[in-house]
């Protein structure tokens, strides 16, 4: 009975997610497409805390935690790449 | 009553980001694309995150465990997400990428030249 | 409808367009961050299969580390993709033709679940009789073994610690070995260094 807020929320945030990823294939600049990017995974760690309600699984909130910190990392790595064209 | 709350919270986090996603796809330039991303997907966590805990709070099996992993993700997003918004911008800034103004003489050259830019990307797609 | 299935066919189809534009674009940079989106989306997808492990190894390694592997080989190349040429039609008829045969291949197979596929009839009834970390067991002395402390909740979580413990664990110290060799390998020479090796 509680199935259908969280099916539009994450039918939504999924949209969000598509639109997003638009942008990062579309760019034009590479700030366009870390930004993008970032985007995309703060959607994707909704999206996953979201389905893990639905199946009643709480495992997806570990992979959601673990996805909030890789998507900061990525974005900080991608950032170094891009302003200093070296990773160190 | 409390389930509506709960519901209400979780389309309306949706909404924000959609709408967040539909900024970053459609506006003219990086440095108003960054407000969507930084604003709206804040907002849409919050409002998200809260709507779970608050359907766990409800359920009578609701786990805190589960209520307390919630909160962390949405704490950890609350400082990730501006943070890296942040460094974006400021990273497009020191590198000299330009504003646009909505005038054309002055964003003609706008965006830097291919060839003089300090962005190894040349816009493909 | 299944809501899971649902989001499982919307998470499918996008992780195919993503694969596709992440090979179609020339831009090299953008190529890598939509692989970085790729990993998430298949971890998501194998979250959405309840494969936990393989999910949270497609997050960590996919997302994570291969974006910051591929980083570091660009450092190393340009990061426009070069034009022109890259079209060889003996390799696409390869392709075509190994695939056709793989697909074939599969026409063969048994159906989803079938009882009487051989899988199910050689190794599973044996799997299945045994009972490790699944109820205590008396051992000759009387004492109670417990395994895992009961908490095993099914047979392939139970044939996964059981014999695959020792597999998993040298596939962890291959992996890792292997990471600390590319970052030797990739690591930037300090000038300090650089001099004394000059002198």
């Amino acid at each position: 009975m509680n199935i259908d807020g969280h099916l539009i929320a994450a039918l939504l945030v999924l949209i969000g997610a598509i639109l997003s990823m638009i942008r990062a294939a579309a760019g034009p600049t590479s700030y366009d497409r870390v930004l993008a990017v970032n985007v995309f995974g703060t959607k994707a760690v909704m999206l996953l805390a979201i389905i893990g309600f639905i199946g009643d699984r709480s495992g997806f909130l570990d992979i959601a935690i673990l996805y909030g910190l890789v998507n900061f990392i990525a974005t900080v790595a991608l950032l170094r790449f891009v302003e200093t064209k070296r990773l160190t | 009553m409390g389930e509506t709350i709960a519901d209400i919270l979780l389309i309306l986090g949706g909404f924000m980001a959609l709408s967040g996603a539909l900024g970053v796809l459609r506006l003219p330039d990086f440095y108003s694309r960054l407000h969507p991303a930084g604003t709206a997907d804040t907002l849409a966590q919050l409002l998200v995150i809260s709507g779970l805990v608050l359907h766990l709070w409800i359920d009578p099996n609701g786990s805190y465990l589960a209520m307390g992993k919630l909160l962390a993700i949405s704490m950890l997003l609350f400082v990730t997400t501006p943070a890296a918004t942040h460094a974006i911008s400021r990273a497009a800034y020191i590198s000299g990428l330009r504003p646009w103004t909505g005038d054309s003489a002055t964003d003609d050259d706008n965006q830097l030249p291919d060839s003089e830019s300090p962005l190894p990307d040349e816009g493909g797609g | 409808m299944d809501p899971v299935l649902l989001l499982d066919v919307i998470l499918l189809l996008l992780a195919v367009t993503t694969a596709i534009t992440a090979m179609a674009i020339r831009d090299l940079l953008g190529s890598v961050m939509l692989m970085g989106i790729y990993g998430l989306l298949m971890a998501v997808i194998w979250a959405d299969l309840f494969a936990m492990d393989v999910s949270f190894t497609e997050a960590s390694v996919g997302a994570g580390a291969a974006t910051i592997l591929l980083l570091s080989a660009l450092t190393r190349t340009g990061t426009r993709e070069r034009t022109g040429g890259d079209h060889h039609l003996p390799a696409l008829v390869v392709v075509l033709i190994t695939g056709s045969v793989l697909i074939h291949g599969t026409s063969q197979m048994p159906a989803f679940g079938d009882p009487q596929a051989p899988a199910h009839i050689h190794v599973a009834p044996h799997y299945l009789s045994q009972d490790i970390g699944k109820v205590s067991q008396k051992s000759s002395d009387g004492a109670t073994r417990r395994d895992f402390g009961d908490h095993v909740p099914n047979t392939v979580t139970a044939v996964l610690t059981a014999y695959r413990g020792y597999d998993t664990m040298f596939e962890t110290v291959v992996i890792f070995s292997a990471g600390v060799c590319l970052v030797l390998l990739l690591r930037p020479r300090s000038p300090l260094r650089r001099e004394q090796a000059d002198e």
